[in-house]
């Protein structure tokens, strides 16, 4: 017989229940059953300090949300400053292509006008 | 230390003078019907070219043509009656237009109807511009362009495209302000 299944007997040999054992579980359950807890008891029961981590959660969301506001914010900002360049980025060089076309076009003409004459 | 504090002005003029100093034109908003600023210095053309889209066939031209430009300045004024502006308002322009790399391409004066048409070239400089003035009794519009243009792909996007029609709202001080 190896020594672990030799461990394993001792472990789990049959023992008796101490005497009172049974008196004990009645008397238990006998006992009338204590009040319900309140909401706040409940939510209390977090900031216990076993649930310390709820605490620290609680103070991370509390700085990330707001940094996260003005993030989005300055990001919104950027990109309505971006769409307003490009709309006059895109007149300026339409203005410019449109008088260069009518400098082009009255170039044109006046040769036209030369070679008639 | 003096020297590197005179050098560094220098340079900051010397890239400040490519674009035409149009200030004196701001008076003549008052008087105007109509005005459209536009002031594209460096950071905002780069944040304006950047919003392009390049699946837009018209953005995707605008795209490439000021792919290569430092600043894009235009100022149109449309006026009610004749003699809003005098002729020294253009003047003013044309003598920074005298400098030297500057050289005048196209000059087309109308007796008839009044209009006055010039584009002018800068070349033999690193960078190179684009000026046009185009004057008539009632509209006065000066476009300065600083940096390499092709100005076929430019008048082709004038012709096919033409002015749109975008409601720049009439100049504000505060717009202004943003502007530079």
């Amino acid at each position: 017989m190896s020594y672990l299944e030799e461990d394993l007997k001792t472990a789990l040999r049959r023992e008796a229940a101490p005497s009172d054992f049974a008196e004990r579980v009645l008397s238990r359950l006998n006992q009338p059953a204590g009040p319900e807890p309140s909401w706040w008891e409940l939510l209390a029961v977090l900031l216990l300090p076993p649930r310390l981590q709820w605490v620290a959660l609680s103070v991370l969301f509390s700085v990330m949300i707001p940094v996260a506001g003005v993030q989005y914010r300055k990001q919104q900002r950027m990109r309505a400053e971006g769409e307003r360049a490009k709309e006059q980025l895109v007149f300026a060089v339409r203005v410019a292509g449109d008088k260069l076309h009518h400098v082009q076009q009255r170039v044109l003409e006046i040769g036209r006008m030369d070679t008639r004459l | 230390m003096k020297i590197l504090w005179s050098l560094t002005l220098c340079i900051g003029a010397a890239a400040y003078g490519q674009a035409l100093d149009l200030k004196h034109l701001d008076r003549l908003a008052d008087k105007a019907s109509n005005v459209a600023d536009v002031t594209l210095d460096g950071s905002l053309l780069k944040i304006g070219a950047k919003f392009l889209s390049a699946d837009d066939p018209d953005q995707a031209k605008i795209k490439k043509l000021v792919a290569e430009l430092k600043g894009v300045y235009v100022k149109t004024f449309t006026f009610e009656q004749e003699g809003a502006y005098s002729e020294a308002d253009i003047t003013s322009i044309r003598k920074q237009l005298q400098s030297p790399g500057w050289s005048r391409i196209v000059g087309i004066q109308s007796k008839k109807n009044g209009e006055n048409a010039e584009v002018y070239l800068k070349t033999g400089q690193p960078g190179g511009g684009l000026a046009i003035i185009c004057a008539n009794p009632k509209e006065l519009t000066v476009v300065n362009i600083v940096g390499k243009i092709d100005l076929d792909e430019l008048s082709e996007l004038g012709g096919s495209l033409g002015v749109p029609n975008i409601d720049l709202e009439k100049a504000k001080p505060a717009n202004k302000k943003d502007d530079h």
